[in-house]
Parts: structure tokens; sequence; C-alpha cells
């Protein structure tokens, strides 16, 4: 990926992402993998307390 | 259109009166958030505002004490209580939880309901979920009520959920939620996702694709609380919407839940109405939102406003009686819900530039001009209050185009005018006030607090670390994070939260507390507020704190020991750095601020006092704040309680009373 890390997929997953990502416009497969990675990540921040007290403060302009 | 706004006219007051008031009086009372004395001299000077001119000609204007600490929730709820922070509670935008360390706002909070039932997938709840206000002490809108003084109470901030006194109307402001339960939260859908979105506060990036000219999206909105939670699960609610594209004409066709409208590039639409469907078919959660088509191409770009709770159908409550803001909607139209509904947040971040701001700042403000011009034409008797925040809000945003010494100044020649024009904005509504109120109408316009520029942040906790008062765990110092990460609490003695706030690890209060009260906290006040005082800025050799405040020695109140230990009142030009107030530990003590929000008021309180220009002498040399609450009371006869510690500045020596006495 971006740092030269690999992943391994099942070559039928890698042909379907591969597909997807180029129908929703993305730029790559990297690109489309890293950020349903990153979705995928929010979705696990959002059960954290401290994520829940931050999504309730930082809409405040006082705060950054 | 006339006979409508006839009929909203009789409604205003129906009903309101519990008995005849003391003495009737009429009183209209502007709350202008963040009007500066020296601002609103110097534009009077320039002849920019002629209505203020004639006010303070024929009645009085001087500047209004200001609470410590100088921010908004501190001072609206003194005004409010007439009482200082010991005796309402709010000391802070920001307060803290002393078992857990973590931060929350002060304002209201969000009780879950306490008894659900499952049923498969579903949760049923056998009670409501409720919030309630944190803000202690009488308001003294329901004194006035006891004595059968109608009220009406529009937008004061600290007021969510309203109180809902009897005989008063009230429309909830600052501190009210988007339907997420934020202060504000605002979506950007565009096919090129900044390179800063990562870092987005206050609002959310999402990744779209343009196929064959349309764009298919959703709203995102609040968990679904008919849905039983499971771990790492997103219960989150959805609404979809499509974007068809033309673009010959620089312009696109909306389709929102049913609903058709165009937007040319660079247009706003009016409130749009959004469902979102929790237990179809019977219970859907609505929301207003506005849509912003910021380009077409190259990249698609739409900003969607935070989820305003719907003012026709609340889901939570924001008006009393709980049917008023559906009223105020029938006579005015859609409105903005959210406590500060200016997103500061987008044009910080680049989601919206200067005039973009401008654009939605306007809209705001016509809409509470819309608002408020109703409420007067139905204002028989008693009290009016209206809140205006424009002023504040291009403030805190616009500085940066008026100032030149400013770090992030930027020369625009229409935005450097930006907030002398929402002066005048504000002049054209007093103006109207003064055409319509008859002789009989005191009119009272006040501010909050003044306005200073925001040049360079102070990293507290980073400065308590340097001088020992903060251990961490692995020696090194915090990974950054926020939220105290990696703090020793068992070997740490202060830390600051909010954005004045520095609390002692206090033993017996917070979790892991370590100093004793008594002898060993007063000596550690002593120590930190000398060390305090004498904090310079190694760059440019100036002071940084030109005041501390201690709560249990300076206020009054069965609240003194609830807040902050000291209150910490920066030097003109310096505030809180960004990272301070949600316990980060940066690695400078004093960083330059290059943010938006470039002006700020989270100072010294003597540096930042509010205004008070009335129809009638000002009578007390140095009014405040507190003597503003009995002063209204005053004017309706009512006298004020013994907690109230005011005087009333409009009165002759003759009518200056005791608190607690009654005339």
């Amino acid at each position: 990926m971006m740092f030269g890390r690999s992943i391994k997929l099942e070559r039928e997953l890698y042909e379907s992402a591969k597909k997807h990502a180029e129908s929703a416009g993305y730029s790559s497969l990297d690109e489309f993998v890293a950020h349903a990675l990153e979705r995928e990540m929010a979705r696990f921040r959002e059960d954290d307390p401290e994520e829940q007290v931050r999504r309730r403060l930082h809409g405040l302009g006082y705060l950054s | 259109m006339m006979r409508a706004a006839g009929v909203c006219a009789a409604l205003f007051f129906a009903g309101s009166l519990v008995a005849a008031p003391a003495r009737a009086e009429k009183v209209v009372v502007l709350g202008v958030d963040g009007l500066d004395p020296r601002l609103l001299q110097r534009f009077m000077r320039d002849g920019d505002l002629p209505n203020f001119s004639r006010l303070a000609a024929t009645g009085d204007f001087k500047e209004l004490r200001t609470a410590a600490a100088a921010q908004s929730p501190v001072a609206w709820s003194t005004f409010i209580t007439g009482m200082d922070p010991g005796g309402h509670g709010i000391y802070d935008f920001v307060h803290r939880d002393p078992q857990t360390m973590l931060p929350y706002l002060s304002m209201a909070r969000t009780v879950p309901p306490s008894r659900s039932l499952a049923v498969g997938p579903w949760n049923v709840p056998l009670s409501r979920a409720r919030v309630e206000s944190l803000r202690k002490g009488r308001a003294f809108w329901e004194i006035l009520a006891e004595r059968g003084v109608p009220t009406a109470i529009v937008r004061m901030p600290v007021n969510f959920p309203p109180i809902g006194a009897r005989g008063s109307r009230e429309l909830s402001g600052m501190g009210t939620p988007d339907l997420l339960g934020t202060p504000g939260t605002f979506s950007y859908y565009t096919d090129t996702i900044p390179g800063n979105a990562g870092e987005f506060t206050g609002g959310k990036a999402y990744r779209v694709s343009v196929t064959d000219d349309v764009v298919a999206a959703k709203l995102h909105g609040p968990e679904n609380p008919f849905r039983r939670k499971k771990k790492n699960t997103s219960l989150e609610l959805t609404a979809d919407f499509q974007v068809y594209l033309d673009r010959a004409n620089r312009a696109a066709l909306f389709v929102v839940g049913g609903r058709e409208f165009v937007l040319k590039e660079g247009e706003w639409s009016e409130w749009v109405e959004v469902e979102f469907k929790a237990l179809p078919p019977l219970v859907s959660l609505k929301a207003l939102a506005r849509f912003y088509l910021k380009g077409i191409s190259p990249d698609f770009k739409l900003y969607v406003s935070p989820l305003q709770i719907h003012p026709r159908d609340p889901v939570m409550p924001i008006s009393s009686p709980p049917d008023w803001s559906a009223e105020l909607c029938s006579c005015v139209g859609y409105f903005s819900t959210l406590g500060l509904p200016i997103d500061t947040k987008a044009f910080s971040h680049g989601v919206l530039d200067g005039r973009e701001f401008w654009d939605q700042l306007v809209l705001v403000d016509d809409e509470a001009r819309r608002l408020f011009r109703h409420l007067l034409r139905g204002h028989r008797d008693g009290l009016l209050f209206f809140y205006f925040g424009a002023v504040d809000q291009g403030s805190h945003m616009l500085w940066h185009y008026m100032d030149k010494e400013h770090p992030h100044y930027a020369p625009d020649d229409f935005l450097a005018g930006g907030i002398r024009k929402l002066y005048q904005r504000m002049d054209e509504v007093l103006g109207h006030l003064l055409d319509e109120a008859d002789r009989t109408t005191t009119i009272i316009v006040m501010s909050d607090h003044g306005f200073a520029p925001f040049y360079r942040g102070v990293n507290l906790n980073t400065w308590l670390s340097a001088q020992g008062y903060v251990s961490f765990l692995h020696g090194a110092g915090s990974s950054g994070q926020g939220f105290f990460a990696d703090v020793d609490w068992n070997r740490t003695r202060a830390y600051a939260v909010g954005l004045n706030g520095l609390y002692v690890n206090l033993k017996g209060r917070e979790k892991s507390g370590i100093v004793e009260t008594g002898a060993e906290y007063e000596r550690l006040l002593d120590e930190l507020e000398a060390k305090l005082l004498a904090m310079t800025d190694p760059a440019t050799g100036q002071r940084v704190v030109t005041q501390v405040t201690r709560p249990r020695r300076d206020f009054n109140g069965p609240y003194k020991e609830e807040g902050p230990d000291l209150i910490v009142g920066y030097a003109w030009g310096y505030r809180s750095s960004w990272e301070n107030p949600l316990g980060g530990f940066p690695k400078e003590i004093i960083t330059v601020n290059q943010d938006a929000w470039s002006g700020d008021h989270c100072i010294d309180s003597r540096l930042v006092p509010g205004v008070l220009l009335a129809n009638r002498k000002i009578t007390l040399p140095s009014p405040g704040l507190d003597d503003l609450t009995v002063t209204v009371l005053d004017e309706f006869g009512v006298s004020a309680p013994v907690e109230m510690r005011g005087r009333d500045c409009l009165a002759d020596g003759e009518r200056q009373l005791e608190p607690g006495r009654t005339r």
C-alpha cells in the first residue's frame, strides 16, 4: 500500500473490489481499500467513550 | 399574507397572563452577543450607526461589566440569575467529570430513557429520554411570571431545554444541539476529498462519485433509538438524496425525500425538510438542512448544514409552550434552531470560504430579524427579550480581515468591513425598534462581553507540565491524543480544562486526587496564582495572564466549590490554545493562532466588557450583568430575591433598593 505494505486478498474479493473501486470513481484500488478501512475503523472509534465525548464537543467553534 | 401576520400577532401572549402585573410596563431587551463598546464607539464616531447614536444621545450608553470567565454561557447565566457562577454553576463552556477526568459541555445533558424493552432487533423505550439544563438558580422571567408579568424569551443562551415558566413563552438558544446531539456537524460531499478532511472537527467529508452526471448520496442522521445496539455496528439513520447535474447551466436539480429544488453553483437552498425513518411507518425524526452547491466541476462540492431540530416537529424540547416553535414557523416560515447556527467550523476547515461564510451569516441574521419584527409587532405588554448572535460569530471569524497585525491577516476589501457591516445591520434592527416602540416602552440594548484579537494561544497544560505540576506515566510526556493521555494522576497536582479553568487534583474530589484540602490546597493556589501572573511570552516579553479569579474566595453561592479552582484571565491578544481545553499537551507553551477563528473574548474579563444602552439614564456608575437582572425585575415593580446582589441601574436614588426589599 502507501508505504509498501501489502495485504493478501482472495482473488475473487480482489477482482470485485477492483471493479467497485473503478465504478465508484476511486483513483486506485489502494485508495478504495484505505478509505474502506478508515470508514470501518471510524465505527470502532465511535464505540469509544472518548470518541463520543470528542464528537459532542468538537462542533463548538472555541475548540479544535 | 397580511391577514396571516395579524392572526399570528394576536396569538402572541394569548392566555399568558396569570394575574394582573404589579406595575404594567413594556420592556424590550435586545441581547446582542459580543457587541463591543470600543468598536461600537468607533463606528458611531464614523457616523455608521445613526440609531445607536440616537439612543446614546437621548438615553444613555455605558460599558457593562462581564463575568469571569468572559464566556457567553457564564455571562448569560449571570444575567439570567443575577448571580455569579457560585450561584448558577456555569463556569466555562467545558466542565470535567472529576471521576473520569473527561470533559463535557457545561450547559445541558441528555438523560437516556431509564427503561426499555428489547424485542428482537428493536429496542422499545418505555420511558422518554430527556434533556436537562445544568444551570442552577431561578431565571428572572420565572420570577416575573410568578408576579403575572408576561414574558417572551427568545433564544436566550443556556436556556435549553426551556424552563417553561408559567406565563412565559420561550424559544431555546445557545446550547441547543443539532439532531445528532452535537453543537453542529456539517456534511461535505465531494469527489475529491480535501487533504485536511481527516482533521475535520464539527463536520465530516463524504466521498461521492459522479456517474452520468448524477450523484447519489446519503444524509447521515442520529443513531436509531429503536434499534438494539450491538458492539461495533452502526445504527446510524440515513436519508437518500440525489443530485442531477446540468453542466451547461452550472446548476443542479436536487431530490431530497421526494422534494425537488434547483441550485446554481454558488447558491444556497432554503431550509429543506429531511426525514429519517426510525420505526417505519410509525416514527420518523425530522430535521431541517440548508444545501450549498459550492461547485459542479472539475470537482463536485456540496456543503450541507448541520441538521437542525425541526421547529414544527421537534425531537427535543426547544420551546415553551412546546408548540410555540411550530406556531412561530407558521408565522415566519422555517428558521434555524441550532444554538450556534452559523457554521464557523466549515470556515475554519476551508469547506466554506470567507465570502460563503458571510452569505450564511446574512441568511441566519435575516431570519432572526424576521422573527424579531414579527414578535415586536405582537408585543402588547410585559417583557420581550430577543437574542442576536451574528455580531459574535462574525467577530470571531472576520477579525483577521480587519486587523493587519493578526498572524492570519487576509486582505479582502469586502470582508475587511465585515464586522462594521454586522454592527450596521444591528443598527437597522435598533432603528426599527426605536421607530415602533411607544413612549412607555423601556428599551435596553445589552451584550454579554466585548471582543479582542486572538493572536497567540496558551497551552496551559504544557506550562503546568513544565512547572512540574503534571507528571506522565512514561516520563517523556503525553502522546498528544488529548484527554490527558498518559498523565500520571498519582503524581499530578494541577491541570487545566476548558477555556479558562485550572483545577487542583484534590483528594476526595478527583478520582486520584493527591492534594490535601486546607493549607496544602491554599498554598498551592497561592503559588499557582503568583506564577501565572508572572508568566511571560518569550517571543514578545509580554505578560500572558493578567487576572486570576478564585471562585471559592471571589464568588458567592452554593456552587462556588464546584467549578475550577482558578479562573485564568489571559492578556489582550492571548487565549487558551486550541488543544488545551480538552486536555492536550502540545510541545510549545505559546503558539501562533493561524485559524480563521481570529477574534475572541475568553480573556481577562476587565478587558472585554459588554455594552449597555437604554432609553433612560443609567444611574449606576459601573453597571454589571447582575445589575441588569435586578433592573429588569424592578421595571415591573418586582423586588429581587436576596440571592441577587445587583442594583437597578436605571433607578434614580429614591428607587435604589436593597436586594430582597419590595417597593
